[in-house]
């Protein structure tokens, strides 16, 4: 008995808990529909009477470069920390060689180390190779930022893969090259989908590099324009909340669809697994 | 697999560049600190440790530090005990864990900047969602200033970022319940252990690598917390919100002294290396045998 009023209990808080956690997302939708005068009632939690897509076409037009930006500048350099990432993975987990220990070690200690530490030589290098302010730069430095991680996740996923098959392979002539391309690739694809949300949802969520390493709106990402609708639309709730809603639509679309990715890659990157 | 090895080194070479370009960053950065840089020419004249000295005596440094000292203490602790709290009251409830995890982890998708602004409204001392609620329940909350006020600010932002990671301390620490061997949490609760004595003595000591995970990952979160801070009250109000990277980012951009924004660098530097460098170490035996 005293066993089911415990599970009742948990059962009872969790349920409480997650409703608490859900209450802003709540508000957040539901202000972002309405009119400015039923925001200006502050009753949040009430639904809008009529919906308000205007307001997203007035946030939109507010992003929409920044938008633009992001998929250029995240797409692209996702994929090459991705390519470069597993290259190296699948360099490190098979061939022994003796430095590999080294390697991972300076690798890990990149890949978890802020890289606030390295914004001033950051800005500095772009500088010189007069890449501030451009989508060069940017994906260049988000390459370099994100291929530590990239490497540490798939090479999770390829250790996990029998080195026979590898054997097998290059007995039938396969060379490395095309086995990394023709058959790992394709055998570990959940280890490349989960690096490549993890590192995809990093740099679109980025924001510190999308201020420091831009000048005016041509080039910057999403994320500062989003922080400067905040500051241009004070008060103006629906608006702000309107744009946080397009801006969260991808990294929260990402989690619904593929979220047993998004675990497997926190769990490969940070935990045991 | 022999014959390849010099196509394997070949793949490396991306990689070996990026981390060589870290490092040599990481060095760049250190040499800075101790050059008396100012403006937008670089300027390699050795001042020694001025830049520092210069630091330590700013007012405005320690109120970072005392920041980033809260950040670690109400932020961190908070985090992993409701993470593990809620990860075993999950398993053990043994249904809805997928529904219910996900509604937790998924404010982790999100970036500071959206969290930011959605919090600031939440906060927002007239028009705000919590004392809007809290106006409906007949509270005064004319004192209520939330982020508005000094000594409230940085709890305020601790609060969202505590929304915003618990859901990372519960997956990290289901993960790890699951792993333990079933058999011995059976036969502590055969022996009439409590949950209390259960979760605590039994489960907790078993779950150290999620606590050392949790904890590494936290604290090296307190660093990025940079864009709630710029987003929610760029260091405000007065500098009373700052954090050090906030500090480095004026220090460089704005003041445009960048031997005094290296130095900056170099304390969260350590302050992060601290606790990077053991965890990488323990780390490392995830992808080799050493």
């Amino acid at each position: 008995m005293k066993e089911k009023s415990f599970l009742l209990f948990s059962a009872v808080l969790l349920v409480v808990l997650s409703v608490v956690w859900m209450i802003p997302i709540y508000a957040l939708v539901t202000t972002s529909l309405k009119t400015q005068e039923e925001v200006a009632l502050q009753k949040y939690l009430t639904l809008p009477q009529r919906l308000q897509f205007s307001n997203f076409a007035r946030a939109f037009q507010a992003l929409k470069i920044g938008l633009r930006n992001s998929f250029i500048i995240t797409l692209s350099a996702t994929f090459i920390a991705v390519f470069v990432g597993s290259l190296a993975g699948y360099s490190l987990t098979s061939f022994n060689f003796r430095f590999a220990t080294l390697l991972f070690f300076l690798i890990v200690v990149v890949t978890f180390l802020p890289y606030h530490i390295v914004l001033i030589p950051i800005t500095h290098i772009l500088k010189s190779l007069a890449l501030l302010n451009t989508y060069a730069g940017l994906i260049l430095i988000y390459t370099i930022l994100s291929a530590p991680m990239a490497t540490l996740i798939t090479g999770t996923f390829f250790m996990k893969i029998p080195p026979e098959l590898e054997e097998a392979a290059m007995l039938d002539g396969c060379k490395p090259f095309l086995f990394y391309l023709r058959i790992l690739l394709p055998v570990s694809l959940p280890g490349l989908v989960s690096a490549t949300i993890l590192v995809f949802i990093q740099i679109y969520n980025e924001f510190l590099l999308g201020i420091a390493l831009t000048r005016g709106p041509e080039v910057k990402p999403v994320m500062p324009f989003l922080a400067e609708l905040k500051g241009t639309q004070i008060a103006q709730w629906h608006i702000q909340m309107a744009g946080a809603l397009i801006t969260s639509i991808i990294p929260v679309a990402v989690f619904i669809f593929l979220g047993k990715y998004f675990i497997s890659g926190l769990m490969a990157g940070y935990g045991k697994g | 697999m022999r014959y390849y090895r010099t196509q394997g080194l070949a793949f490396l070479i991306p990689i070996l560049v990026i981390v060589g370009i870290f490092y040599g960053m990481i060095v760049w950065n250190f040499v800075v600190a101790f050059t008396g840089w100012q403006g937008l020419q670089a300027t390699w004249k050795f001042v020694g440790f001025y830049n520092f000295s210069r630091l330590f005596s700013l007012q405005r440094f320690w109120v970072n530090i005392g920041n980033n000292l809260r950040w670690l203490l109400f932020f961190i602790a908070p985090t992993v005990f409701g993470g593990f709290v809620l990860a075993y009251l999950l398993n053990n409830l043994g249904r809805g864990e997928k529904i219910l995890w996900q509604v937790f982890l998924f404010p982790m998708s999100l970036s500071f900047i959206i969290t930011g602004v959605l919090w600031a409204w939440m906060y927002d001392p007239s028009s705000g969602l919590i004392n809007s609620i809290l106006r409906l329940l007949g509270v005064n909350t004319s004192r209520l200033g939330w982020i508005a006020l000094p000594q409230t600010a940085v709890y305020c932002m601790i609060v969202a970022a505590f929304w915003q990671y618990l859901g990372f301390a519960l997956v990290i620490y289901l993960g790890a319940i699951k792993g333990i061997p079933y058999e011995m949490v059976e036969a502590a609760k055969v022996d009439g252990a409590s949950h209390f004595t259960v979760a605590f003595r039994v489960i907790f000591p078993n779950v150290g690598h999620a606590t050392l995970i949790c904890t590494t990952m936290l604290a090296i979160t307190t660093v990025k917390v940079f864009d709630l801070v710029w987003v929610m009250t760029r260091g405000g109000p007065g500098v009373s919100t700052e954090v050090l990277p906030y500090l480095m980012y004026r220090l460089t951009f704005d003041s445009r002294d960048i031997g005094m924004g290296a130095a900056t660098s170099i304390v969260i530097l350590g302050f992060s290396a601290i606790m990077v460098i053991p965890y990488s170490l323990w780390a490392l035996k995830k992808w080799v045998r050493v």
